[in-house]
């Protein structure tokens, strides 16, 4: 019978609703029946049966009455009492009162903050209807041994339409070509614009961007029409754009010589904050597909400057259309000239839509995205602060154990139960954190505008009709309540009720009890975040000091623009100035990414063979490696008589590195090789020799390693470097941007340092260690004030031990001592759980460099070396205090 | 002359415990109205129709022996009281009464 009894919850909650005496009679019928049904039709089961009558038997004659009147009033009263008592008890001892609020006001307003940018990193893209079935196409390049070298966030000009054509599954496709820097002429008037994109019509079927005059549907009526956004409407309209009709303006496009008419189509809201991209103008891309011939639109390999992004149908499965990747490579590419098929070189991947935000950091991503890992490391530290600040709460509430004792043993033999003593204390934790929420929301709001300036957002604490964060404060409220009030009223609630009246302490302090562990807890919190600290900063120190193998100190890089004209004459009009040491021309410079890269083949003694390993180039002239202090390791620089346009020889110069990949150990012996570079697909290769090797240079950040690249003398020049000499930098910009204006009236000087650009490598580092600072004085902040209550509670407890110890003659020295050393435990286990813990993430995040420092000693020492550090000056004080008290006045009480 | 309040279902009720006289508890009233009368009763109306006629005072109850089939709970057997019976037959009589009442015609033109 036991295998077949009726459903046990169900029983339960019978017991629960029912009137007592109609408990027995009810209950017993049901299983009867139960029972009965069981031996009529033992294969089917009644339980579903037996849950159904329990249900149908909430109805009023049954379900027994709430409990009477007169003990609801009794707990009102009770716990007018409660909130009076714990009151008096706040405004009594003022100062633990004050810590405590500080402690858990600090807390709650970290986590606050930490929630309101992980809730704001969750939020991207997600406001578009479509935007579970949108993928992005992302390009894989490999080389020739199989090695992944790129992963692009765009794609070739040709694959948004041969997937819509080829895959069933793919209903939508659109590709955003962004033209950079164009002018737009309203009139007479010159509006500079960062760029312009232009899309395939299908983006306003995908994409969800709401229209504010003019409509998706006739948004690309003709092939030169122009969608602005708001913000864009106001710039070349102004702020009364809505009167003006708007619709129908005609704007000119200028860029390169070129001027095309296009008529305003319509103008659509600004593009929300969370979305991994940011547009102004959009025009329809068969403008530039004429621009660029139709021929190129169709290639599928290499040009990856197309943004594209596929529509799926619903239920689609991505990975089914990227199994069919050999496939699509064999049917557009085949083979190439050179030997090797296209498909073992290509590979494309589809990004979900929603997840490009956090997950993503391919090549040239559209706008820098946001990392899940930090979202994790944030999160965990919101989390850890908050419990931090409980414990906080717990230790202090139960220090002072001793000013309640009475209250409790007198609350006890008037009958109070261990279940009224939880809820007093319960009361009183939430009186607490009723006062503490309100500063912890002032100190958010404070600390708000700083957040936003430094994490570059708008995060905002808006209350009002935001009914998100009103509810997310209100269980913030109770869980941190009930959590920091848990423990101290099961402690206060537990002491013994004689010799609470007795006044004596029934807890010793001696024992491994629960409050050490709280202290280990908090003291293994700060230990790992210092720790973590210790290592970023060391990694930080060796990226930007160890020798990146060129001098960055007073370099200045100014972007070019294409009204400088001959750049020669401008050259020697720099180099005139008296601080205007030396200057170079080259078409990226080191701190920037070498993202340009051509095919390559190798005269290996009288057979050529492809190069195959990415050989990425800059154009640079003669002066680049002076300039920037460069060595050259073997053979000689470019003359500047050489001119690699004109000459029918090429000339280059390689890294070590590109001279070892080639089989050349020695530098010395690949000077004067032949080497062959140039376009991969129609052919133009430029034969040439290898003239010069220089030295290793650190072209990229330290993130990765150093790869082989050539420099090439010619031609596409960006920038220009000046070394500049002399103190005062500011004057000479000055004369500089004089200088500028003469050659370009129309642009302005865009100047930057180089040491700046070489710091901004590792601008998420740098933002890292300061949020970790924060969090450090945070925690240990609140653990001083941990660390102050647990002192008290000792002190209070061992009262009588340390008048015997004096009195039998121990010094002063022996008693703080005596109170210390236990400290020192805690913080010797705290180290040895929290370093491993923490060593495991920190060296997780160091592997995203190449190049970095090694985890050593002292990192692991430092941690626990400043926090006996802050453990003596926080408690020092009360400890001596209590050695130096004459033993008199605690033993006479007895 | 005295009030007899007695609703449809305590009627059904009165009248099966009266049936099975001695034999009457939850689930064997239950069945019966369930087979007499082809329909469902649920358990908690059951149980609240003879708790307010034992409060009425037609109703008397008896606990019995427990069986394990009830997981050791006892039967509380029902018996009918004379003021039940009294109930019963006031209530019969006045339905007759008002059968009486009804004018022939009422019957034979419907019949027509």
């Amino acid at each position: 019978m036991a295998v077949n009894q009726p459903p046990k919850l169900a029983t339960k909650l019978l017991r629960w609703f029912c009137k007592p005496h109609y408990l027995e009679d009810i209950q017993g019928d049901l299983e009867e029946e139960y029972y009965d049904r069981i031996e009529l039709n033992p294969k089917k089961s009644s339980s579903g049966w037996y849950w159904w009558q329990i249900v149908k038997l909430f109805r009023s004659g049954i379900i027994r009455p709430f409990k009477p009147i007169d003990s609801t009033q009794k707990e009102i009263s009770m716990f007018k009492n409660y909130i009076k008592i714990g009151l008096r008890n706040l405004w009594k001892y003022k100062m633990g009162t004050v810590i405590n609020v500080l402690g858990l006001s600090t807390g709650v307003a970290a986590f606050v903050l930490i929630a309101l940018f992980i809730k704001d990193e969750l939020k991207y893209d997600r406001h578009h209807e479509n935007a579970d079935n949108i993928y992005r196409l992302t390009i894989k390049n490999f080389t020739s041994d199989g090695a992944l070298s790129r992963h692009w966030a765009f794609a070739s000009a040709g694959h948004a339409e041969r997937f819509k054509e080829d895959y069933p599954e793919v209903i939508k496709a659109t590709r955003f070509y962004p033209w950079a820097f164009p002018d737009l002429l309203v009139g007479d008037r010159k509006f500079p614009a960062e760029q312009v994109i232009f899309t395939d019509p299908d983006v306003f079927d995908m994409f969800t961007f709401p229209f504010i005059e003019g409509s998706p549907e006739t948004a690309f009526n003709t092939e030169q029409s122009l969608v602005l956004t708001e913000t864009s409407a106001v710039r070349l309209f102004g702020n009364d754009w809505q009167n003006k009709g708007v619709i129908g303006e005609r704007v000119t496009l200028q860029r390169d010589g070129l001027n095309a008419p296009f008529t305003v189509s319509g103008v659509m809201k600004d593009m929300p904050e969370h979305q991994h991209f940011h547009f102004e103008y959009l025009a329809p891309i068969r403008f530039i597909e004429q621009v660029f011939g139709e021929s190129s639109m169709s290639n599928v390999t290499g040009n990856y400057n197309w943004l594209t992004y596929l529509m799926l149908q619903d239920g689609a499965d991505p990975t089914t259309i990227e199994d069919q990747k050999d496939a699509f490579f064999d049917k557009y590419v085949g083979q190439f000239a050179q030997g090797g098929d296209a498909k073992d070189f290509y590979d494309f991947a589809l990004q979900p839509l929603k997840s490009i935000h956090l997950y993503s950091n391919l090549e040239s991503e559209i706008e820098t995205n946001g990392s899940i890992q930090q979202v994790y490391i944030f999160g965990t530290v919101a989390i850890l602060l908050l419990i931090v600040a409980c414990i906080n709460y717990m230790n202090l509430a139960t220090s002072h154990f001793s000013r309640r004792m009475k209250e409790v043993g007198v609350r006890k033999v008037l009958g109070a139960l261990r279940s009224t003593l939880v809820k007093q204390f319960l009361t009183e934790a939430f009186l607490v954190n009723i006062l503490s929420f309100p500063i912890a929301l002032i100190l958010a709001e404070l600390a708000l505008p700083y957040l936003n300036d430094f994490l570059g957002k708008s995060l905002s604490l808006e209350f009002a009709g935001n009914m998100d964060i009103m509810v997310g404060l209100l269980l913030l409220l109770i869980l941190v309540a009930v959590f920091s009030g848990s423990y101290p009223s099961i402690f206060l609630s537990r002491i013994n009720l004689t010799q609470a009246l007795k006044g004596e302490s029934s807890i010793n302090s001696n024992k491994w009890n629960f409050r050490n562990w709280l202290v280990t807890f908090q003291y293994a919190v700060t230990i790992a975040l210092i720790f973590a600290l210790a290592v970023i900063e060391s990694q930080l120190y060796f990226v930007q000091n160890t020798d990146p193998g060129y001098n960055k100190e007073q370099l200045v890089s100014v972007g070019l623009s294409r009204n400088i004209g001959n750049l020669s004459t401008f050259k020697n009009e720099l180099l005139n100035h008296p601080n205007v040491d030396k200057a170079a021309y080259a078409s990226r410079i080191p701190t920037g990414r070498l993202a340009d890269s051509w095919g390559a083949s190798f005269n290996q003694g009288d057979s050529v063979a492809s190069v195959n390993f990415r050989l990425p180039f800059i154009w640079i002239d003669e002066d680049f490696l002076e300039t920037f202090q460069i060595e050259l390791v073997a053979g000689s620089n470019f003359a500047a008589d050489m001119d690699m346009i004109e000459d029918s020889v090429g000339y280059y110069l390689i890294n070590e590195t590109t001279s070892k990949a080639l089989g050349y150990g020695n530098p010395n012996d690949i000077i004067g090789k032949k080497i062959n570079y140039g376009l991969y697909n129609d052919q133009t290769y430029k034969a040439g020799r290898i003239i010069g090797v220089t030295k290793d240079f650190h072209f990229e950040s330290m993130h990765t390693s150093i790869t082989p690249m050539i420099m090439m003398k010619g031609d596409n020049m960006r920038t220009i470097c000046l070394k500049l000499t002399g103190d005062d930098h500011s004057q000479t910009l000055a004369d500089i941007e004089q200088l500028w204006y003469q050659f370009d009236q129309d642009n302005t000087l865009n100047y930057r340092f180089v040491d700046d650009r070489f710091n901004e490598q590792y601008q998420a580092e740098m933002r890292l260690s300061t949020m970790i600072k924060v969090f450090t004085s945070i925690a240990i902040l609140i653990g001083c004030l941990g660390l102050i209550g647990m002192v008290a509670f000792i002190i209070e407890t061992k009262n009588k031990e340390i008048g015997i110890r004096k009195v039998l003659g121990a010094s002063a020295g022996d008693i703080a001592m005596n109170i210390g050393y236990r400290f020192g435990i805690l913080i010797v286990i705290a180290s040895v759980v929290a370093i491993p813990c923490t060593f495991f993430i920190v060296s997780d995040w160091l592997d995203s460099f190449v190049y970095r420092t090694s985890i050593t000693i002292w990192m692991i020492l430092l941690p626990a070396t400043v926090v006996i550090l802050v453990t003596v000056l926080s408690v020092g004080i009360q400890t001596i205090k209590a050695a130096l008290v004459n033993p008199a006045s605690i033993l006479k009480t007895e | 002359m005295k009030d007899y309040q007695l609703g449809e279902f305590e009627e059904i009720v009165l009248l099966t415990v009266a049936i099975l006289h001695g034999d009457a508890y939850g689930v064997s009233i239950k069945k019966d109205i369930e087979e007499r009368l082809q329909r469902t009763v649920s358990v908690g109306a059951l149980q609240t129709a003879l708790r307010r006629m034992e409060d009425k005072d037609y109703l008397h109850s008896t606990f019995g022996e427990s069986t394990a089939k009830r997981g050791g709970k006892r039967k509380r057997y029902f018996e009918i009281t004379d003021l039940g019976k009294q109930a019963l037959a006031y209530s019969k009589e006045t339905r007759n009464q008002m059968w009486n009442a009804i004018p022939k015609t009422v019957f034979k033109f419907s019949w027509l």
